[in-house]
């Protein structure tokens, strides 16, 4: 464009004015320094207003006059160009400024369209490079798929990447614990400690569009969330608050959510790796704990038969799980008489609580049975002992004898453990009475001692409902008369033959079939 | 409960280093940015930003982040970074505040090259 040649009078002034409706470049800097020169030829004060996302907004002032920062409309009189306009005080008609004042406001106009598009073009590359930043995030968050197995580090990262990412001001992370969805992590301020996700709130958030008096966020006014993993079964809810901008708080745009279901999906399968591995970590402290119990176990069963004259003795348990509710002890009474006690019991339950409650009856037992030797009173304050120290619903079967070995009498008592069974050497089985109640049943249970003579030749058999109960893939039970058979058959061979031959009795009966209960076998036979 | 900025200002020789903690949003942006302009007004044209404190940033904190680095061209001033998350380093870099204000990964690295 070629700049007309200045002619006179008022034609130059409407010449540089119509100029000055045109574009010329400009940059900061030459703003700053023509808007004042230009003032100054206006007589007073000048401003440039662009248009913005908020409005017209001051862009450069100079001199004096009332130019507020922000306007609804240009003033009429003001000089327009592209995306804004110049105005300057005192008003006027641009044609009443002086000549080099409209020149000059060619230049003026031309420097703040140029401030303006830089401006618009750093903005485009800041939101650009801001995309480059939410890609990068949920990159990290799926690198974090194969990296973090922290859980509480993860859920912090997946907060504060939704919460950043997003421009929230705050943000809070649920996580299902059965029927609820419990708060899991805030950030920002308070959070509801739990939304029921079948609620009209839960499936607000779950929607991703929560109403403005969703509570999620107390304080927030504007919310977003989404689902942890699919919306049915939704493992969680992400939910963030108002969205910031330099002016304040308002509400996300649709593209926040889908930003959000993406690093919500990015998420979902990294709490699934992380939780994982929390509870394979839980798993193998579990195992190490019980395997600990269990060798404490082990050393609390007779690792050996004591040597009894006149008498055969074995002994055998397997239990159901590393750890089991059955016990069987054999030990020396002090006394004259050199006296044997015999013990088979059942804890009721299985694992870590029913070994632990061995472990009470097996030391108790013992002191006990110094002072009492096997009477009724014993089983009377095992009773009130195991009710005192154990959970309401932990009970023991037990079934003690106190063998006197000199004349072959055993005294015993029964508290609800299964019937022993007697193999007399004539070959005739006889069931020895089921006694009282299991002990820490109910306080007050009274016992009574039993007497047995046992004749030479003539088998003792205790065992464990482990036994009898054993189930076939048939689910048939191995059953007493099963039990009686295989005595009646071995019981000519040396008694750990026989405690064996029930054994693989048992065994092949089951056929692999998985047992819930532990298998005890007590044996005692009187050879001389 | 918020989680508002926290910030601390220490001026040594010649130079200045405000320490934050906290979210560098709309609010602890700002923050900043008077922390800073107000070092400026009284004659410091080197800064030290540490943010051992802060894990998080939002792109609003990063544009006001980036006015202070301008206004610190300007003025031919020194602005540097320090003790920054991995995360918000990264940011840091994809946002282009790195071309223009130095990134330490501590204290006295920062400040071997700031003192004048």
């Amino acid at each position: 464009m070629s700049v007309p040649a200045p002619s006179s009078g008022g034609d130059l002034r409407v010449e540089l004015g119509q100029l000055a409706r045109e574009v010329l470049p400009g940059g900061r800097r030459a703003l700053d320094r023509l808007l004042p020169v230009f003032a100054a030829l206006a007589g007073g004060g000048a401003a440039v207003y662009v248009a913005g996302e908020e409005g017209l907004r001051r862009e450069a002032l100079a001199g004096s006059g009332e130019f507020p920062e922000r306007l609804v409309a240009p003033p009429a009189e003001a000089l327009a160009f592209a995306g804004g306009f110049l105005a300057w005080s005192p008003a006027g008609p641009a044609e009443q400024l002086p000549a080099e004042a409209l020149a000059l406001a060619l230049a003026v106009a031309a420097a703040a369209r140029e401030v303006q598009l830089a401006r618009r073009l750093r903005v485009q590359d800041f939101e650009a490079k801001a995309r480059g930043v939410q890609i990068e995030a949920l990159y990290d968050v799926g690198l974090a798929i194969a990296s973090t197995l922290d859980f509480e580090r993860l859920c912090e990262e997946i907060l504060m990447h939704a919460v950043s990412l997003l421009d929230a001001r705050r943000g809070a992370l649920y996580l299902r614990e059965g029927a609820t969805m419990r708060l899991h992590r805030a950030f920002g301020g308070d959070a509801e400690p739990a939304v029921d996700p079948e609620s009209e709130e839960g499936r607000e958030l779950l929607s991703g569009t929560p109403s403005p008096s969703c509570c999620a966020l107390p304080g927030a006014t504007f919310l977003l969330g989404v689902p942890i993993g699919v919306a049915r079964v939704a493992r969680g809810i992400l939910v963030v608050g108002d969205k910031e901008s330099r002016h304040g708080v308002g509400p996300f745009p649709d593209g926040d959510r889908r930003t959000l279901e993406l690093l919500a999906n990015q998420a979902a399968i990294a709490l699934d790796n992380a939780e994982l591995h929390r509870d394979a970590l839980e798993k193998e402290r579990l195992e190490r704990e019980v395997e600990l119990a269990s060798e404490i176990q082990r050393q609390i069963l007779p690792k050996g038969v004591p040597d009894v004259p006149g008498f055969e003795l074995a002994g055998w348990s397997r239990p159901a799980r590393h750890i089991g509710g059955d016990y069987y002890d054999f030990f020396r009474l002090d006394g004259e008489h050199d006296r044997l006690a015999l013990v088979v019991g059942d804890v009721s339950g299985k694992g870590m609580p029913a070994a632990l409650l061995v472990s009470t009856l097996h030391s108790s037992l013992r002191l006990l049975a110094e002072r009492l030797s096997i009477r009724p009173e014993l089983l009377e304050r095992l009773n009130r002992h195991i009710l005192e120290s154990s959970a309401a619903n932990k009970f023991i079967t037990l079934f003690a004898g106190e063998l006197d070995p000199a004349t072959g009498r055993l005294v015993y008592l029964n508290a609800g453990h299964n019937p022993a069974l007697v193999l007399r050497a004539s070959g005739a089985i006889e069931r020895l009475g089921p006694g009282g109640l299991p002990l820490g049943l109910l306080p007050g249970a009274s016992y009574r001692a039993e007497r047995l003579e046992l004749g030479a030749g003539d088998l003792l058999c205790l065992y464990s409902d482990g036994i009898t109960e054993a189930a076939s893939p048939a689910d048939e039970e191995f059953g007493l008369a099963r039990l009686a058979g295989v005595l009646e058959s071995e019981c000519k061979r040396p008694l750990p033959e026989v405690v064996r031959a029930v054994e693989d009795a048992v065994t092949r009966f089951v056929a692999g079939e998985p047992q819930g209960d532990d298998q005890t076998l007590v044996m005692l036979r009187r050879v001389g | 409960m918020t989680e508002g900025l926290k910030l601390r200002v220490d001026r040594r020789d010649g130079l200045a280093v405000i320490y934050t903690e906290g979210y560098i949003n709309n609010q602890g942006g700002e923050e900043i940015a008077r922390a800073a302009y107000s070092l400026l007004d009284e004659g410091y044209r080197r800064l030290l930003l540490n943010l051992t404190g802060t894990k998080i940033i939002n792109s609003i904190g990063i544009s006001i982040l980036i006015e202070i680095i301008e206004k610190m061209l300007e003025i031919d001033g020194r602005l540097a970074f320090c003790e920054l998350t991995p995360t918000i380093e990264k940011t840091f870099h994809i946002m282009g505040l790195a071309q223009y204000a130095s990134i330490h990964p501590d204290e006295s690295a920062a400040l071997a090259l700031l003192r004048p």
